[in-house]
């Protein structure tokens, strides 16, 4: 009887513990890698005293998690933030009309290529997609400098991007399809099949297999950029197409979510995370380029100043995605 | 003493017992003698309450204990102990704790039921049976005459009115058989610890039962054949029995 | 009164865990209007070429696993083989890890040795990884069986025939049931497992429904897709039934029979070849890769991982404990009723309900438990620990209810017959008789659902309450761009601290247990 006892005891204390009603809190759902947003949080908690409540999830590994709960709880939500590695989750949340509009002063000095016309969402801090390389493979010439180069035959089965119909580089060849049209966009993918391109299964994977030589250079995005670079001296990194569509910038983003409990304190943490101290503890952290002007970065993060963008309106951009998606799937699954 | 009705049971679709009437009288030791599948156990079983037959009457001591597929006595107030073939003894308990588990466990036991009793009670069965030694074993440790002495001592513990004893000795030696048979049948005749005791007993075993039966009921298919003294019943020509005896 | 406890835990089960699967399946087929969409999506023919080929995957896997067990058992369980006792605990370790981090170990494995990885992200690679992780379970099954056969049956066919001829016409026939059971439970495990073939790059039936998932956002064709998989599994579940009715499914212990070991010896290295390799193969290798990478660069990272997850040792483990004492309790009420109660009694529909909840996809658990509970009204659920609690006790319940149910059946009715004859309240026969003879069964199922709540990813990462910190959860979401060796170290503290745990409740338990071991002579 004394054993029930104390279980009962400490599931009573479990579950009060869990529902205290700590109003000043926020609830944030992210799909920035927990490693690098936990601290930026942390610091916010400490600065204003606003309890964050977080729930992270990966887009490493393709999770299901935040953005299908945000859908699933869109009648009832439970988040005030959602912050997002990349523009496509956001919009798709918007397009779902699970958004709700904030302008936020902070963000005033941002170009409005990376924020929404609707003020839905707020971009900041981005990251590039880049081609990284293993210099024991390739040598300096024969390093590709093109998006369009991954189709020669000297890449024949040394190239590898990540499974297209996640993440960043789904958004990638949407802004792809947007940029040079849909019928050079499909050719370019069925050249690059026939070129017998890795599909891996993310772009930590496309990282570790470049590291690790199974391949001489892949498409990946700054952040596992500049880990490979942390990891091994080996790795070589490569802003593509600076000589013509430039190379695609993608920021984190930021919105509120419609109806959700303590949207004052969204709107904090939101301009909070908008500043440009967040901009440089992450381009510290994690190799982003901050969006603002005059943010103190590390000397081997570059600045947005001298990286060509491709030019693509993140909305439309979108859009694409969503109609290309079928056709990615076909792309994939036919080997 | 005990009183079957017009008893029919079946196991699923097929009839173990038909429309059975039964009597079996006080202070007597009476023998269930059949082959397997006759319905013998059944029998017991529904004496002590653990089924319920179809339709038909059971009474105890002139009371309806059963009645159709209703319970109106549960086993534990009708006064009988079993004995099971398995015996069923509680593997994680010893001889003393089997024993005295009854004792201490009952609905009817007042909470503080003097400790000193229960121990009395308890060595005084086990004397009886010349378990004394065994008190703190476990039932493994036990050879099988042992075991069988253990689960009649626990059924008697709680001075039951009727013993149903299923095949307890099945298994047994000849040697050992006798002797515990003695016992049982000493238990019938006297009155140890004030025990008024009937006793029914089960047995595919004709030997078994002309060792120690005060009265005989001959079961086959859920039938009665034949009933009578031991010596009725070796008189009889009943070809059933007959072929009873022919091994 | 036993029976309003049955009712009372029946009706808390079905309305905290079924209801809301009943209703997000509702939802999906008859509210959302693209339902017809949606079954023309699932009636495409690449649909069913996927999930003939998951089922074929699983198929092999399910055969492999159970020989594998097989032999191993036979090893273990039937033989006076060296260091019997130390492989019979060692090689039940794969059981205990994330299937995720073996396909880790085993991807830097061969790379690490071989230079190539296009070896293992292949169906070899998820025959390999599975298989590794499933044959401990048939080992499990396989290996109690085969201690429970009756030693008598073997030595009666051994004065006859040679050994090989009694394992082939004596043994091996009354090990069917045990040997279907693993097949099946196999089969379900690796047609729904999803992270080894997403991490390994093959595309499964499991893959496809998680795409309409994470790339296009299509809750109600995902569910369809489950639910062609849970029909799958109930089919098969249900003839298991059918044709092995009642036998164990699988059990722990040995109760009443002495286990015949054979002494072979000239096999006898043999078979210490064999219990090596597979030790080496399944929890060497992946386990000396690990170690090499959460060290080759000295300990500040394996320090940084210990950091970052001691803050979820304590949440965790007391929600696992929790979680595992509830698993056991439901097990318990749902087994006792289903194998107890005399033959007209039987109640067989609680069991029947915690299978199909354990056949369903952890995904889309989580997403019924989110769709039904997050309502303001239900928020007390909702935003506690009680959902986590909801998705653990779904999820495993079915596990327990089948161990404790074959431990039940192990006992002889007459037991409780004697007590009841003798006057012995319900509960006293339940406390006195039945639960001490039972106590090894309920410990195991303890640690069992301990151990697979504490690993529990798929429906937690779906549903954990924003601010708390749940370790497999975390070590999965700081995996994804943390350096090699913090993920490494991570899985290392993780696959430690669920040792230790076990080994303390075990040796908290032992005495009570040791006192109880009355059944081996």
């Amino acid at each position: 009887m004394k054993k029930i006892t104390i279980v009962l005891a400490l599931f009573i204390v479990l579950i009060i513990s869990s529902c205290s009603n700590n109003t000043n809190e926020v609830v944030v759902y992210t799909s920035v890698d927990q490693i690098f947003s936990e601290p930026i949080l942390k610091g916010f908690e400490k600065e204003t005293g606003i309890k964050v409540k977080a729930v992270y999830d990966t887009e490493e590994t393709k999770s299901t998690g935040v953005l299908n709960r945000l859908i699933a709880e869109k009648e009832n939500p439970q988040c005030d933030l959602f912050w997002s590695g990349d523009p496509v989750r956001t919009i798709v949340l918007k397009n779902k009309g699970i958004t709700a509009p904030y302008q936020s002063a902070i963000a005033q000095d941002i170009d409005d290529a990376f924020k929404d016309a609707d003020n839905h969402w707020t971009g900041f801090s981005a990251r590039a997609r880049v081609l990284i390389y293993n210099k024991n493979l390739l040598e300096k010439a024969d390093v590709p400098l093109s998006i369009f180069d991954l189709t020669k035959e000297k890449y024949n089965g040394q190239i590898a991007i990540a499974n297209p119909l996640f993440g960043t580089t789904t958004f990638h060849i949407a802004a792809l399809f947007s940029t040079i049209g849909d019928e050079k966009a499909k050719q370019f993918l069925a050249d690059l099949k026939k070129n017998n391109v890795v599909i891996a299964t993310s772009n930590g994977d496309v990282k570790k297999r470049v590291i690790q030589g199974e391949i001489y250079c892949g498409l990946t995005d700054t952040d596992d950029a500049y880990e490979a670079m942390k990891e091994s001296a080996n790795i070589g990194i490569v802003f593509l197409d600076q000589q013509g569509i430039g190379s695609l910038i993608m920021p984190n983003t930021l919105n509120l979510i419609k109806n959700a409990p303590h949207t004052e304190n969204g709107k904090i943490l939101m301009d909070y995370l908008l500043s440009k101290e967040t901009e440089a503890k992450l381009a510290k952290s994690c190799a982003q380029m901050p969006l603002h002007k005059n943010v103190e970065t590390p000397e081997n993060i570059p600045s947005l100043d001298h990286i060509i963008p491709m030019k693509i309106d993140y909305g439309k951009t979108s859009q694409k995605l969503e109609e290309i998606q079928d056709y990615l799937k076909i792309w994939t699954n036919d080997e | 003493m005990i009183k079957l009705s017009n008893i029919t049971h079946l196991y699923g679709d097929k009839a173990v017992l038909q429309d059975l009437s039964l009597n079996i009288e006080a202070n007597q030791l009476t023998c269930l003698l059949g082959s397997s599948g006759s319905g013998k156990t059944t029998i017991l079983r529904l004496i002590a309450g653990l089924e319920t037959p179809k339709s038909g009457i059971i009474s105890i001591e002139n009371r309806t204990v059963t009645q159709n597929k209703q319970i109106l006595i549960p086993p534990h107030h009708r006064h009988i102990g079993f004995v099971f073939q398995d015996l069923a003894l509680w593997p994680h308990l010893t001889v003393y704790e089997n024993i005295a588990f009854g004792l201490k466990n009952r609905e009817t036991t007042p909470k503080q039921s003097k400790k000193d009793h229960i121990n009395k009670t308890v060595f005084d069965m086990l004397d009886f049976f010349g378990l004394q030694e065994y008190a703190e074993k476990y039932p493994h440790q036990l050879s099988g005459g042992q075991k069988q002495l253990v689960a009649i001592s626990r059924s008697l513990v709680l001075k039951p009115k009727i013993l149903l004893m299923d095949e307890p000795l099945a298994n047994l030696d000849v040697k050992l058989k006798r002797k515990i048979l003695q016992h049982i049948k000493n238990l019938s005749q006297s009155s140890i610890f004030g025990l008024d005791l009937s006793i029914v007993y089960v047995t595919h075993d004709h030997k078994e039962a002309f060792a120690i039966a005060d009265k005989i009921v001959v079961l086959d298919k859920g039938e009665i054949e034949e009933t009578g003294t031991v010596e009725e019943i070796k008189r009889s020509n009943n070809k059933f029995m007959k072929y009873f005896l022919e091994y | 009164m036993k029976n309003n406890l049955y009712t009372v835990v029946l009706v808390a089960f079905v309305f905290l865990v079924v209801i809301p699967i009943i209703y997000t399946l509702g939802v999906a087929l008859f509210v959302e209007d693209s339902f017809s969409d949606n079954m023309q999506l699932l009636m495409d023919k690449n649909t069913f070429l996927l999930l003939f080929k998951s089922i074929m995957l699983a198929s092999i896997i399910a055969l492999l696993s159970t020989l594998l067990g097989s032999i191993l058992g036979f090893i273990l369980y039937k033989t006076k083989v060296k260091f019997r006792s130390f492989f019979k605990i060692a090689l039940l370790i794969p059981l205990f890890i994330s299937p995720y981090i073996l396909a880790v170990a085993w991807k830097d494995f061969f790379y690490f040795f071989f230079n190539n990885t296009s070896f293992i992200s292949s169906y070899f690679g998820v025959i390999l990884v599975l298989t590794t992780i499933y044959t401990p379970l048939s080992l499990l099954i396989v290996g109690s069986a085969l201690s429970n056969i009756n030693a008598q049956l073997e030595e009666s066919g051994l004065v006859i025939v040679n050994l090989r001829r009694v394992i082939l016409k004596i043994i091996l026939p009354l090990l069917k049931p045990a040997l279907l059971s693993s097949f099946v439970l196999i089969f379900i495990f690796s047609i729904s497992e999803f992270s080894v073939p997403a991490f390994l790059g093959v595309k499964v039936f499991t893959t496809e429904i998680f795409t309409q998932f994470s790339a296009f956002y299509n809750h109600s064709l995902a569910i369809l897709q489950s639910t062609l998989l849970i029909l799958i599994c109930i089919l098969l579940l249900y003839s298991e039934r059918k044709y092995i009715a009642d036998a164990p499914f699988f059990s722990v212990g040995n109760k009443g029979t002495s286990n015949k070991l054979y002494h072979m010896r000239n096999q006898n290295r043999l078979s210490l070849l064999v219990l090596f390799t597979w030790f080496i193969i399944s929890i060497f290798l992946p386990f000396l890769i690990l170690f090499i990478q959460s060290f080759k660069n000295g300990t500040t990272q394996f320090i940084k991982a210990f950091e970052l997850l001691m803050l979820t040792f304590s949440q965790s483990i007391g929600l696992a404990f929790i979680g595992a004492i509830i698993i056991v309790f439901v097990g318990f009420i749902a087994a006792y009723h289903s194998t107890r109660q005399n033959k007209t009694q039987k109640r067989k529909s609680f069991d029947w309900l915690l299978l199909i909840v354990f056949t369903i996809p952890s995904t889309i658990f989580g997403i019924s438990l989110i769709k039904f509970y997050n309502q303001p009204k239900l928020d007390i659920i909702y935003s506690s620990y009680i959902i986590l609690l909801i998705g653990y006790v779904g999820k495993y319940s079915f596990i327990s209810a089948k161990l404790i149910g074959n431990a039940i059946k192990q006992i002889p009715n007459s037991l409780f017959e004697a007590a009841q004859i003798e006057g012995i309240p319900f509960f006293e026969q339940l406390r006195k008789i039945l639960f001490p003879l039972i106590m090894p069964t309920l410990f195991v199922a303890f640690i069992i659902s301990f151990v697979l709540n504490l690993g529990e990813l798929g429906t937690s990462i779906m549903v954990y309450p924003p601010g708390t910190e749940i370790m497999p959860i975390k070590v999965y979401t700081i995996m994804a761009n943390a350096p090699q060796a913090l993920t490494s170290s991570m899985t290392l503290i993780v696959f430690s601290v669920t040792l230790l745990i076990i080994t303390s409740f075990y040796f908290m338990i032992k005495p009570f247990i040791k006192k109880n071991n009355f059944v081996n002579d």
